[in-house]
Formats: structure tokens, C-alpha cells, sequence
């Protein structure tokens, strides 16, 4: 590469500095993703946990109301355990903001939908992802590597659809990045040592997935200690201070205060209930979940689980992008003075060792699901933030393969340098585009041409839903055919997501839940398998096998609705 | 940062795989869509078995997530007993409507008699030859006497005519229907009638439930049966108990006036168990009084559920 080439695409294609632009571009491609969320929210119905995490939500609004009249009586512990005991198994950030946001949609009327209040704060957070993958993309490969990353990751069916949700599951792949990123920040500038440890803490309020930072950095401080050894740039005049890992020890420092202040519930009784709080989860119900045609209910869960799922939910290209740009990256993965017997001519890894600190965030939690006493339900929810590291690495492979075709290609062709680098983009999140936008809003459904698609998965026997999210789905049919005063056997959903859909004027206020199907008129069945035991009730109680109507998704059952043929009898 | 470890050489051959994936994910888009059955092709396909239908045909489709369907637009066709089937003997043709060049599980191993193309949905049909059922214990369940054996002394169960709760979901145990014989009031649990149960794959069974109380056996009678040359029957756990496997062996003996002819022996894991039960040939053509006897040295949490029936050599 000659000089002149080298000086004008280096800020594309190398390690760069953000500029004050940079942030700038991040903001838009945020933004960008929150109007993409926020347009195509109505679409999707409030799933099961949703519910849960909006019971709560409430509970804790009710709570910040009374911080404001009465903070007294709010303050004591009896009121506190009042509200803050809803849904105490969970940290409380995501759904305080939840709270928040509806307190002022209450006020302002901010939102079309009462459920875009609580899910909006989940957007905000889940789109924070872009932002940071962008930065993190462009300091560690370039820009055009950040940008690509941060849209690879957007246009992840499975992402896209969870983060829609008033849930956590993408506000914590934004709070392990930020951790990540600023981490990575410490250990080469000590002024980011306390936001650090100020983002573990928001983190840790988050969700338990930030349990596993500070092991995930202790081992990835190892490899920084070794590359200062092995490099000799350990001196003995203030050289031992490089083998503390000052970032670790203000994030264990600085994290739990935050997180046992920001949570009303653990201000009392703290340490059993962190204890309780780490107990359910440490001893977590094995929810079941449909995996190449057998249902598991309970360990030993399949170590292949979290790679085959993301072979049959990830763009393939992404998926193949990311892959190139490790092994590119491969030899960086090694200790230094290892890489020093490695046959080619390598360059050394940097002082921070980001390529392992990437890496390792990629693999630890895809290793956590290899576990065969890891709980594998919730598809492939629990490991998102591998994929945000995976497009990372198909960041940094697709900049190299655009810079390398840019040589030889474009110049034959005629085009300019960005109309190529443009064309590029566009070629290597087209698939992606297209596989997210025919996922929703079917997210959970989704599956790639590797896996034959929808049908194909469907055939494969993977899981095809859960969380009964898809009454949403339902719902034009559901206004069209109930009759006046109809009451519906729900299945999956859970009444304060079904209630939701009526709070949003999106389904009529006249139908209502049955509680038992001898009383209902309808009944929805949510096609998993293990949900075929409700058809088999539906069946004994209606006395008939015929659904009226089956709701699919690329010609798979989504949900089959059965008309109760007694109650039908009675009507005039 | 120091500096990009570099590409190899076969950066071009890599973009061209990578353009390749692109290609492969958007056609397979494309093609996957494609291949999805219209409805009118399954509405066509079900509208030609409905003109052919007689008595005795049985319908499936495959693969099996396609039964959701087959049920949306051929429903009328399949009553309980079929759709709970426990195999195909009592029918005499068997049509499958398949998608995707799936094969039934079910579709005998010689070829289909009649093979027809709806769209994208293929319609078979196979001869089974007559049907080998003689009597269906389960569809006969309400004319059986029921007994509660309580310390040697057979106490007649009550026959009630509403339905037990109906909640639903995935705790519920086996619906209880509106017509079946309770065997205790103190034990509601304690029932015998005919219900669909699910079983360890998750399938439907048509069965007769009849919950063990302890050693000493619920009798399900059944008298002035006739007698052919074998008895089978199916015997299985309330799916959500049995997977967990902790639970106690249950006992089905069956009894042909009064003599002991089968034993079931059914142990956690088993999944939809079959016994196939040789009559004594002189009794062939006769009538006899048969018992089911369900017993369990540990009975909590056994919700067991069979199915019989009376069958020719086929």
C-alpha cells in the first residue's frame, strides 16, 4: 500500500481515536434504531415476562410517588418491602426506568401506546449498543469496522426482536459493552477507573449476566500482565504499579455500592437478601425449550445448544464475517511470549490486549451455556453479547476484505472509494436486513436459510416461541370474531400482557380472559410442543379437535384458536 | 492499538465466499418462501379426502407440526379416538397429506394405492385391510362397572355427570370429564373415564385414566365382552410426573372371568407402553367378562392412563 493510500483510508480502515463526529455518527445510528423500534413496536404483543417486569414497574411508580409526598413514610422499611418486594429476583435499574417513563407518560401523555411507556427506557438502552459498538469498533479497527458492527448487531433477527421489550435482555448486552469498553478505557487511562466502576454498578442492576466481568477480567488481566513482562517494559521504578489491575478493583469496589443503593429492596436485610436474590439464580428453574426434536425440561442441557442456535438464528454472513475476522485476529489471542515462536510475521499485541478482551467476551458467555447444568431456555436471549463481539470481529474483517478489495477492484471499476465502500455495506447487511425484517413480528420464530427457515426449524424440531407474545398477532382476528362480551382462554400470556393489549385500544375493551375453558368461548393454544397438552384439554372440553382458525408464520402454526362449540350453541 | 494483524492472501477468494453467503441467504429467502403451501392448496387437497371419506378411513398429515392444520381444514373428519390414536388397527385406509417430501411415521412401508399433487400438497392413501377391532374398551369405558378395593371388599365407585375443573394449562392434571366413576369423595383425584392424556413425546392418547390408591386395585369391569384372538393394550403416566422419574412402579393386570391374562408393569421413562395379550383360542367367538385392576405400592402423582381393545389376527 502506498503512502498516499495509506494516509487517506486509514481512518476508515485503522485503529482511530474517536472524534467528537464519531460520537456523532454513534448518536445517529442510536437513533436511527429507536425510530426503527419505536415505528414497529405495535406490531408486537407484550410478552410473558413483560407482564411481570410492567406488575413491577407499577409497584415501584407507586413507590417514587410517595418518595415525593410522603418520604418518610416511603423510606420505611414495611413500605418499602410493600413495593419493592414485586419481582425481587430481578435488580431493579431497567424497571425503575420502566416506572419512570410511565410515571411521565401518566403525566405528559408522551407516548400513542401505554405500552410504549414502559418498553420505551428498553429501547433507549438497547439502542445504547450501537453507540458503544461503534466507538469500540473504530478505536480498536476503524471506523468503517465500528460501523459495521454496530449495524451487523442491529440487524440480528433475535436482537431486534428483544430489544423491543420492557425487559433486559439487550439493556444488559448495552451495560457488559459499556463495561467492556470503558474497562478497556482504564487500563491505559486511570481517569476512567471510577466510571467504570460506575457502569459495573449499573450493570450489576441490571441483570446477573454482569456477575461473570470480573472473572472475565481477572483472566484477561493475566494476558496484560504477561505482555508487560514478556515485552520487558516492566522497569522497576513505578513498573510494579502495572501488574495491579486498577480498573478490576475499582469496578468490585465502586460496583456494589451502586447496585445495593439504587436497589429500595436490598436497603434493609442486605446481605440475605443478595443472598436470595443470587440463590434464585444460582439454583434457576430449568424452563423447558425445543431443540432438534426433543423438548428438555432439565439438565444435562446440550453443550452444542448455544452454537447451533446461533448457526440457525444468525445471518449466516455475519456469522462467517465475524469467524474470518477472529482468525485474522488469532494470533493476537495468544500470550506474547508465545506469539514469539508463531511462524509468521506477526505484529505484537497492544498493551491492552483487546483482541483477547473481545474475544473473551465473545466466548465466556457461549461457554456459560455449554454448561450442562446452564438452564438453556430463552433461545439464544442469554448470550446477545457475543454477537455484539462477534460483529466486532466481522467488523474488523469486513474493513480489511473492503480495504483489500478497494485496491484491486475499484479502481478497475471507475466508482469513487465511497460509492464502493458504500456498495459494500450494503451487500454485507443485506441478508441481515432482510432476515430482520421478515422476522418480525416473529422474532422468536425466526430461523435462516441454513436451517431451511421457519419451516425448516419447525421440521429440525427448534423451539418456535415463547413468552406468548404472539396474542398480539391475534389480535385483528380476535376483534373481528369474538362476540360482544367473548371471554378467551390465553394460554401462554399472561393477563397483565393481555390487559396491555386492551390499555393500548388494540384490542376490543369488551373481550375478556376466561379462567377455565368449560367457560370460555375461545381458546388459543401457543404452538410449543409441550403446550400440545393444551390441545388434548382443549379437545376433552370442547369435544372436538378442529381449530377455527391457525395463525402462522411462513406456513408454521404460530397459534391455533378453537371456538367452544357449547358456549357457540347458546349464543342467539 | 498497534497495528491490524493483517490479511492473507486469499483476501479475494474470501470476499467471494462472503458475496456467495449473501447470494445463498437472500435466494434461500426467496426459495423458502416460495415453497410454502397456499391454503387453497391444503383446502383442495382436504376437499377431495372429504368426497372420498368412508367409515373406517383415518387421516394424518406429515411432517408433524403440520397437524395444527390438517385439524384447521379437515377437522370434522377426526374425532377423539383418532386424533388419540394409539395405532392404526382399527382403520381400514389411511390417508396422509404431507408438505415438504415429508413421510407420515405412520404410512405403511409399500407404496400408496392412490397418490395426488395439490399445489404443494401431496395426498396419499394406503388399504390397511378391515379393521381388527372387535371392542374398544375405552369407547365403552361409561358401560364399565368401576370398583375401589378396600381391604378385600370391591366398593362401587359413583357415577357423576359434571365436569370436574376445567383451569387448564400446563399443571392441569387430565381433564376430568363430564361422564366417569368416582371412587372416593375424600379423593377426587380417585376417577375412571375416558380422557386424552399427553405422553412422554409428547403425543395425544385416548385412554381410560384410572388413578391406583394404593396396593389394593381400582377394577374397571367389563362384562359379556367378546372374545377374540388378542388383547392389546397401552399404558402410560401423566407425561409431567412420569418425566421426572422419581415416582413408583404401576400395575395393570388384566382378567378374563376372573383369571389373571396380562400384566403391565409400568416404570417412569416407559413412555406409551404396549402388552399384547394372546387369548386361549377355545374361548374365541365367546363372551367373558374382562377386569382391568390398576394398583401402585406408591399410587402419589400416578395418574395412569390405558387403552384396550379386543383385536383379530390382522
Amino acid at each position: 500500500m502506498n503512502q498516499a493510500k495509506e494516509s487517506a483510508f486509514s481512518p476508515l480502515f485503522r485503529p482511530s481515536e474517536p472524534k467528537a463526529w464519531d460520537h456523532a455518527i454513534a448518536l445517529a445510528l442510536s437513533i436511527a434504531y429507536v425510530i426503527a423500534l419505536f415505528l414497529s413496536v405495535p406490531d408486537l404483543g407484550m410478552s410473558r415476562d413483560e407482564g411481570f417486569y410492567v406488575d413491577a414497574a407499577e409497584s415501584y411508580a407507586s413507590w417514587f410517588r410517595l418518595l415525593l409526598s410522603e418520604p418518610e413514610e416511603a423510606l420505611r422499611r414495611e413500605t418499602i418491602d410493600r413495593f419493592w418486594s414485586v419481582n425481587h429476583e430481578h435488580p431493579s435499574l431497567p424497571k425503575s426506568l420502566f416506572a419512570l417513563s410511565w410515571l411521565a407518560h401518566k403525566k405528559w401523555d408522551l407516548f400513542p401506546y401505554e405500552s410504549l411507556a414502559f418498553r420505551f427506557p428498553g429501547m433507549l438502552l438497547s439502542s445504547l449498543a450501537l453507540y458503544i459498538l461503534y466507538l469500540f469498533g473504530t478505536r480498536l479497527y476503524g471506523r468503517l469496522a465500528g460501523l459495521y458492527a454496530a449495524l451487523a448487531y442491529a440487524l440480528v433477527p433475535a436482537v431486534f426482536y428483544h430489544s423491543h421489550l420492557a425487559c433486559f435482555d439487550t439493556p444488559i448486552v448495552s451495560m457488559l459493552l459499556l463495561v467492556t469498553y470503558l474497562y478497556h478505557r482504564a487500563l491505559t487511562h486511570k481517569k476512567w477507573i471510577i466510571p467504570t466502576g460506575i457502569a459495573y454498578g449499573l450493570c450489576l442492576e441490571t441483570k446477573h449476566n454482569s456477575w461473570i466481568l470480573p472473572l472475565l477480567f481477572l483472566v484477561h488481566f493475566c494476558f496484560v500482565i504477561e505482555n508487560t513482562i514478556a515485552s520487558n517494559r516492566l522497569t522497576l521504578r513505578g513498573g510494579i504499579a502495572r501488574l495491579i489491575p486498577w480498573p478490576l478493583i475499582g469496578i468490585l469496589l465502586i460496583g456494589p455500592p451502586i447496585f445495593i443503593g439504587l436497589w429500595p429492596w436490598l436497603w434493609h436485610d442486605t446481605i440475605s437478601r443478595i443472598e436470595e436474590y443470587v440463590a434464585f439464580h444460582v439454583h434457576h428453574v430449568h424452563y423447558n425449550i425445543a431443540y432438534l426434536g426433543r423438548t428438555y425440561f432439565s439438565p444435562p442441557s446440550p453443550p452444542s445448544y448455544p452454537w447451533v442456535t446461533t448457526l440457525f438464528t444468525l445471518p449466516l454472513i455475519t456469522i462467517f464475517l465475524g469467524v474470518v475476522g477472529i482468525f485474522l485476529r488469532f494470533p493476537l489471542l495468544l500470550p506474547r511470549s508465545i506469539l514469539r515462536f508463531w511462524p509468521r510475521s506477526t505484529p505484537f499485541p497492544d498493551p491492552a490486549r483487546s483482541d483477547v478482551l473481545v474475544f473473551g467476551s465473545f466466548f465466556t458467555p457461549m461457554f456459560v451455556m455449554m454448561m450442562p447444568w446452564t438452564p438453556i431456555f430463552g433461545g439464544t436471549k442469554h448470550f446477545l453479547v457475543a454477537y455484539a463481539m462477534l460483529a466486532l470481529f466481522g467488523g474488523h474483517a469486513f474493513s480489511q476484505l473492503v480495504e483489500e478489495w478497494e485496491g484491486r477492484i475499484q479502481v478497475k471499476l471507475g466508482i469513487s472509494p465511497f460509492a464502493f465502500r458504500a456498495f459494500a455495506l450494503c451487500l454485507a447487511l443485506a441478508s441481515p436486513l432482510v432476515a430482520t425484517a421478515h422476522s418480525h413480528p416473529f422474532g422468536l420464530s425466526y430461523y435462516t436459510p441454513i436451517a431451511g427457515g421457519v419451516p425448516g426449524a419447525a421440521d429440525l424440531g427448534m423451539n418456535r416461541q415463547f413468552w406468548g407474545f404472539t396474542t398480539g398477532s391475534l389480535v385483528p382476528w380476535l376483534n373481528a370474531h369474538i362476540p360482544p362480551h367473548g371471554r378467551v382462554w390465553i394460554c401462554d400470556t399472561l393477563p397483565t400482557s393481555f390487559y396491555m393489549l386492551k390499555r393500548d385500544a388494540l384490542l376490543r375493551p369488551d373481550i375478556e380472559i376466561a379462567w377455565d375453558l368449560l367457560s370460555s368461548d375461545y381458546a388459543l393454544v401457543h404452538h410449543e410442543d409441550h403446550f400440545n397438552i393444551v390441545d388434548y384439554q382443549i379437545w376433552e372440553v370442547y369435544g372436538m379437535v378442529n381449530p377455527v382458525h391457525v395463525l402462522t408464520y411462513d406456513g408454521v402454526p404460530i397459534i391455533s384458536v378453537y371456538e367452544n362449540p357449547h358456549r357457540k350453541a347458546r349464543r342467539p | 492499538m498497534k497495528e491490524s494483524a493483517g490479511l492473507p492472501k486469499k483476501a479475494l477468494l474470501l470476499g467471494w465466499i462472503g458475496l456467495g453467503i449473501v447470494l445463498f441467504e437472500l435466494i434461500g429467502h426467496k426459495v423458502i418462501q416460495a415453497r410454502i403451501p397456499a391454503r387453497e392448496d391444503w383446502e383442495e387437497a382436504v376437499a377431495f379426502v372429504r368426497s372420498e371419506w368412508r367409515k373406517g378411513d383415518a387421516l394424518t398429515s406429515a411432517p408433524r407440526w403440520t397437524d395444527p392444520l390438517l385439524r384447521e381444514f379437515a377437522g370434522e373428519l377426526i374425532d377423539l379416538p383418532m386424533a388419540g390414536r394409539s395405532d392404526l388397527e382399527a382403520y381400514e385406509r389411511l390417508w396422509v397429506l404431507s408438505i415438504r417430501g415429508a413421510r407420515s411415521d405412520e404410512a405403511p412401508p409399500e407404496p400408496p394405492e392412490l397418490t395426488k399433487e395439490f399445489g404443494r400438497v401431496r395426498l396419499e392413501r394406503w388399504s390397511l385391510g378391515p379393521s381388527a377391532v372387535l371392542f374398544d374398551f375405552v369407547e365403552h369405558v361409561h358401560e364399565a362397572l368401576v370398583f375401589r378395593r378396600d381391604r378385600g371388599v370391591d366398593r362401587p365407585c359413583v357415577r357423576i355427570d359434571v365436569p370436574g375443573p376445567t383451569t387448564g394449562g400446563l399443571q392441569h392434571w387430565p381433564i376430568e370429564t363430564a361422564s366417569r366413576q368416582l371412587c372416593d369423595q375424600a379423593r377426587p383425584w380417585l376417577w375412571v373415564g375416558a380422557t386424552t392424556v399427553m405422553d412422554l413425546e409428547l403425543r395425544p392418547r385416548r385412554c381410560v385414566t384410572q388413578h391406583p390408591q394404593g396396593p389394593e386395585p381400582i377394577i374397571a369391569r367389563y362384562e359379556k365382552v367378546p372374545i377374540s384372538e388378542r388383547l392389546v393394550v397401552y399404558g402410560g403416566l401423566w407425561w409431567e410426573r412420569e418425566r421426572w422419574r422419581n415416582g413408583g412402579d404401576v400395575v395393570l393386570v388384566v382378567r378374563l372371568d376372573g383369571e389373571a391374562i396380562g400384566r403391565m408393569v409400568h416404570r417412569d421413562g416407559e413412555g406409551w407402553k404396549r402388552i399384547e395379550i394372546t387369548l386361549p383360542p377355545e374361548r374365541v367367538g365367546s363372551q367373558g367378562r374382562i377386569d382391568f385392576e390398576v394398583s401402585a405400592e406408591w399410587p402419589d402423582f400416578r395418574a395412569f392412563c390405558w387403552a384396550a381393545s379386543m383385536r383379530r389376527m390382522k
